[in-house]
């Protein structure tokens, strides 16, 4: 057994006693009872189980939690689909994230499955593009290239992808 | 923790039925005590979900909050320390699966497992035997396989384990999943399916009448059906031909006279062998349970996921009430949640049923969940086809002369829904086609394979997929135009179906083959085919096109709907379809507007239960019942054919619309229109002197300031319910409805006056509920006069609905690959009266997605290496991703209805069928190949080419 310390949407979690085999995704659900992450296939090929790993140096990487161990989020700040939305004191959504708010208005998902794999997707993406902003003509291929893997059924990715293209073009700064 | 007595009142928890002293109740989705659903709807209605303005769409989905915070919304979230009243405890189970079906079964070795991950527990055939544990009858026996007896099929459950760890669960699971030591085999065995006789066997036979609008000489609609001997597992059609015999007899004769006519005639035939791969539906949920026994209060409480949650609550009250292990358990309480996608893989599934024998057994709550590899080894799947076909088409006139195919299904390891989905592919061979003769047998066989279900296209996708293959290689082969073709073919209105029944509603075929004609996409093929090649070398291009019209609903549909308005003018709906995905819940909400003059405030699904309020009954099988059964029990007002259905996307959107929207118009003639009529005169006319103009209901409609009436002025909603309520008119309304390829209509009476109404029963709901002859669920059932239900003889017309769609696929072929890039695909579709047009859109582009899946990527082989052996995952079956749809470039058009007052129609499935055969015949035109069976992958092209 060993201890897990990590921070989850900003939280302070542990130290929690874990077997080491145990993944990400399993220490979220089984342990924490955060369910908002979606177990997929559990082989790390569907992505709906990604996850947010904050760098130190604040740029946003995002993780496969289905076929990472727990203890590799040791020491680090994680974010998951729960930390997103700005809540009040009675747990209630007051605000959407951006990335949230172009999903929802674009119908982007069916089922919602799969949503929250690319709704962190594209948060880490916005974010990249805040620092390193690419040509506004490449923004369809920068998109399929950063969510080419992420599974969908119900879709047909259509409107995933618009929503995702909308939210980059409204953002500051990230594109040139 | 302590533990509440078992009160379903106070937990307003709803019964739905009593199976053998079992009492099973429902709990809506999100009763429980869970902090983190706040967002969620249905327990509150996100705020903004629905545009004030009520003529302009919704803002976004009504659960898409939920679903973009990670609410628990789904089954498989849901752990027990989030259920009310369960113990925080939670235990786990492993289902253990046969690999294989060719050897005897000899038991489990668990020696490979420490002491201390060692299962607390067993569940094992000896169980089922010593306890009387039967699967429901639907799903046939072996629940589990006997040591000594070889699997019924790969995937075969053998076993439960059940761990009160978490971690001891995972340990033993890694240590078994891929064990092949884990369960001992002996000797080789024949599989037991070949010992089995066909799930179904149905034959459709077709002669037009003699003269054009003459009486069909033969059809099932007119003469009924007929079935095979089966002779060692096979179907015989041994019957003599004879035109003056019986309906076999005469079956016969127009059969073997059509095969003969084809085989002798000069009519240009294509004959040809056509063949589809089995396919897993891949909802990105896997199936999930949460149960627990509380036995002190003499209660199972369970969580499933399921898309057919009514027939959950009779299957396993039924199987609870057989055995003696359970008849100390009195009541069943059912949670349903929404489901992360359903596809059929959901419908009439077998898995919950092994939670509940889990729940039996464990010590505690206990969570059962298929990882990846357990779904593919043992989820319902899409059926196999093979499909010997004959079309004859005249050359001159170019018409169709004749389609004469034989089918065979693979329905895998048990019979699910194979009877049907053999009828529905074998009907729906036609297409958009008017076949004047017709010959289709179709026999569905078991199998060692996972069980085959009702999964997206039903059949139809198989075999209208098909029929577009040999309308554009027949095209080519007469050299004509593979428009003009379709043209001289396509149906029209009044022309029968290959049953010999009339389609309801406009047939439009010939509309949408016009405008899909003129794209950019058909007419600049040729020049965009040199320009494409040209600059892009080892590239090929092609363009292909499809059509076909699918058909929705199962000729037994019972959809149920609740509208209620509140004194504050917040409306509900609750009604009895389950949201996969789909916007069924943001649909429903929105189609009531048009009655009431605003968006639902709130939605809530998956509620059959609720309906026992219009205390109906059920006596006989609705396909088999007798015109003289249905006759005498038609008398009986509270009697009905069906009382639930179970819930598909297809269904929802026509026939759980008409439910709603019956409720809806009621309640507005019933109880908002006389109170507005009654504020009008009372504060806006001189009535005194003169008899009101304005009560004519036709005359009324609902603008932003509430409803008009011939000019008056607008009355808010609030000011109308308070009037009503004054009036003690009905504010909420009930209604159960019939479709056997028609609506039921009956009489009722309600507030003294007679009506009819498309809808079989009807409870009603007072604020001053004293005054009425309330039942025990404080709901007036209005007194049926009178019902008419469509004749049961309908049943041979097996489909009557249709919903019409054509692709255009544009593709280019990698030489070097064999890899095909959809470039553009632009799909019509006739989808009726959307409710809401960014929900049609999402469905078009997820089916064409799953479309390209069936045609380019996704395959499961049959025998030992097929999904039943259990290493089936992502990694090894292609999903189609957003590079393989073409994702930029899915461009749509929805042809307009012909009226606002026409129904809206069944959309996903059809969506995927035209694609299908657009991407095969763009294959053809890029590479000069055609391919006859599915997929058509990377490999089938490169040996092409060589």
């Amino acid at each position: 057994m060993a201890n897990l310390s990590l921070h989850i949407n900003d939280q302070a979690v542990g130290p929690v006693e874990i077997a080491p085999e145990v993944t990400m995704i399993e220490f979220l659900h089984e342990y924490l009872n955060l369910t908002g992450t979606k177990f997929g296939c559990g082989i790390g090929v569907c992505h709906a189980c990604v996850i947010i790993v904050e760098n130190d140096d604040g740029t946003l990487a995002t993780e496969r939690s289905c076929i990472s161990n727990a203890l590799m989020f040791n020491g680090k700040r994680v974010r998951t689909i729960e930390g997103h939305a700005t809540r009040n004191q009675n747990d209630q959504v007051i605000a959407l994230h951006p990335a949230q708010q172009a999903f929802i208005e674009h119908f982007a998902f069916q089922c919602g499955w799969c949503t929250p794999g690319f709704l962190n997707e594209t948060i880490a993406l916005v974010d990249r593009l805040k620092r390193n902003p690419v040509p506004k003509a490449s923004l369809e291929t920068v998109i399929e290239e950063a969510l080419s893997e992420h599974i969908c059924r119900c879709t047909g990715y259509v409107k995933y992808y618009e929503a995702i293209k909308d939210l980059i073009e409204s953002t500051e700064h990230t594109t040139i | 923790m302590h533990e509440p007595p078992f009160d379903p009142s106070r937990r307003a928890l709803i019964k739905q039925c009593v199976i053998g002293g079992v009492a099973v109740y429902s709990a809506p989705l999100l009763l429980m005590a869970n902090p983190g659903a706040k967002n969620a709807a249905p327990g509150g209605a996100p705020v903004g979900w629905r545009n004030l303005d009520e003529s302009v769409a919704p803002g976004f989905r009504y659960d898409a909050v939920a679903k973009v915070c990670g609410e628990k919304i789904f089954s498989r979230d849901y752990r027990a320390r989030d259920m009310f009243g369960w113990p925080n405890q939670q235990h786990y189970g492993l289902v253990l699966r046969a690999p294989r079906a060719d050897a005897v079964y000899e038991g489990l070795d668990l020696g490979d497992l420490s002491d201390e991950i060692k299962p607390y527990r067993v569940v094992s055939a000896e169980d089922l035997g010593s306890h009387k544990l039967h699967l429901p009858p639907y799903y046939g026996d072996h629940m589990l396989v006997k040591p000594g007896a070889p699997p019924d099929f790969m995937g075969h459950p053998v076993a439960i384990l059940l761990f009160d760890d978490f971690v001891k669960y995972k340990r033993a699971k890694s240590d078994l999943q891929f064990n092949p030591s884990a369960l001992r085999f002996g000797r080789s065995v024949t599989p037991t399916y070949t010992r089995k006789d066909p799930y179904a066997s149905w034959r459709i036979i077709r002669e037009q009448g003699a003269s054009p609008g003459a009486p069909d000489q033969y059809s099932t609609l007119k003469d009924g059906l007929f079935f095979p001997d089966i002779v060692n597992h096979r179907p015989q059609w041994n019957a003599s031909p004879d035109k003056n015999g019986n309906t076999a007899e005469r079956g016969m004769y127009y059969a073997n006279k059509l095969r003969e006519d084809i085989a002798s005639g000069n009519d240009y035939v294509l004959k040809q062998r056509y063949q589809t791969q089995s396919v897993e539906p891949m909802s990105m949920e896997p199936e999930a349970f949460n149960g627990w026994l509380d036995s002190g209060n003499a209660t199972l409480h369970v969580v499933i996921c399921s898309q057919s949650p009514q027939d959950f609550h009779r299957q396993a009250g039924g199987m609870l009430a057989k055995s003696p292990l359970t008849t100390g358990i009195k009541n069943l309480v059912v949670h349903t949640p929404y489901i992360g996608g359903g596809f059929g893989g959901k419908d009439h599934t077998i898995f919950p049923y092994y939670g509940v024998l889990a729940s039996l057994f464990s010590e505690a709550p206990i969570r059962v969940a298929n990882d990846r590899f357990q779904q593919f080894q043992s989820g319902l799947k899409r059926h196999p086809f093979i499909m010997d076909n004959q079309l004859a088409i005249d050359r001159e006139s170019l018409k169709i002369t004749g389609l004469v195919s034989d089918m065979t299904l693979d329905g895998g390891g048990r019979v699910n829904f194979s009877p049907s989905v053999t009828s529905v592919g074998a009907t729906a061979i036609q297409s958009i086609y008017y076949l004047p003769r017709s010959d289709v047998r179709a026999t569905c066989y078991p199998s060692d394979m996972p069980t085959a279900g009702s999964m997206r296209g039903y059949g139809t996708l198989q075999t209208m997929a098909a029929m577009e293959m040999m309308i554009n290689q027949s095209a080519a082969d007469l050299n004509v135009d593979t428009f003009k073709l379709r043209r001289v073919n396509a149906m029209r209105p009044g022309q029968p179906n290959a049953q010999g029944a009339l389609p309801n509603g406009d047939v439009r075929y010939v509309e949408m083959l016009d405008v899909a004609e003129q794209h950019p996409i058909w007419q600049q093929r040729e020049g965009n085919k040199k320009k494409f090649e040209q600059a892009h070398p080892g590239w090929r291009y092609g363009v292909g096109f499809g059509i076909a019209s699918k058909d929705y609903g199962t000729g037994a549909q019972a959809p149920s709907a609740l509208v209620e308005v509140t004194p504050e003018g917040r409306i509900h709906v609750k009604n009895c379809s389950v949201e996969m995905g789909t916007g069924t819940e943001t649909s429903q909400a929105t189609l009531v507007a048009r009655y009431l003059g605003k968006r639902a405030d709130t939605v809530s699904m998956a509620e059959t239960q609720l309906f026992d309020a219009m205390e109906l009954l059920e006596t006989d099988d609705p396909y088999l019942m007798s015109q003289e059964t249905q006759d005498k029990h038609s008398k009986d007002p509270h009697w009905t054919p069906v009382i639930a259905m179970a819930s598909s996307a297809s269904q929802s959107a026509y026939y759980q619309s008409h439910a709603t929207a019956q409720a809806a118009r009621i309640l507005f003639e019933q109880a908002l229109f006389p109170a507005a009529v009654a504020i009008l005169k009372e504060h806006y006319f001189n009535s005194a002197y003169a008899v009101p103009d304005f009560d004519d209901i036709s005359l009324a409609s609902w603008s932003q300031g509430g409803l008009t009436i011939a000019g008056n002025i607008p009355l808010a909603l609030e000011r109308i319910v308070a009037r009503a309520r004054e009036m003690d008119l009905p504010l909420g309304v009930m209604v159960h409805t019939f479709n056997r390829w028609a609506w039921a209509e009956a009489e009722f009476v309600i507030n003294g006056n007679n009506c009819n109404y498309p809808v079989d029963a009807i409870a009603l709901k007072y604020a001053k509920g004293t005054q009425h002859n309330l039942n025990k669920f404080n709901f007036q059932v209005a007194n049926r006069l009178s019902v008419n239900y469509p004749r049961v003889a309908l049943n041979n017309a097996f489909v009557t609905y249709y919903t019409p769609c054509a692709t255009l696929a544009e593709i280019a072929v990698n030489a070097g690959d064999g890899t095909v890039k959809v470039l553009r695909a632009h799909t019509w579709l006739e989808p009726g009266t959307v409710h809401v047009e960014k929900l049609v859109e999402g469905q078009i582009e997820g089916g064409l997605a799953m479309g390209v899946g069936h045609a380019l990527h996704e395959y499961l082989p049959s025998g030992n290496e097929g999904a039943g052996d259990g290493t089936w995952n992502l990694n090894r079956y292609q999903v189609p991703l957003a590079k393989h749809v073409g994702v930029w470039n899915i461009k749509h058009t929805l042809i307009p209805p012909s009226a606002s007052t026409d129904p809206a129609k069944g959309i996903a499935e059809v969506v995927m069928i035209p694609i299908v055969s657009a991407l095969v015949e763009a294959i053809y035109q890029a590479t000069g190949k055609r391919f006859y069976h599915l997929p058509v992958s990377a490999e089938d092209i490169m040996e092409a080419f060589q």
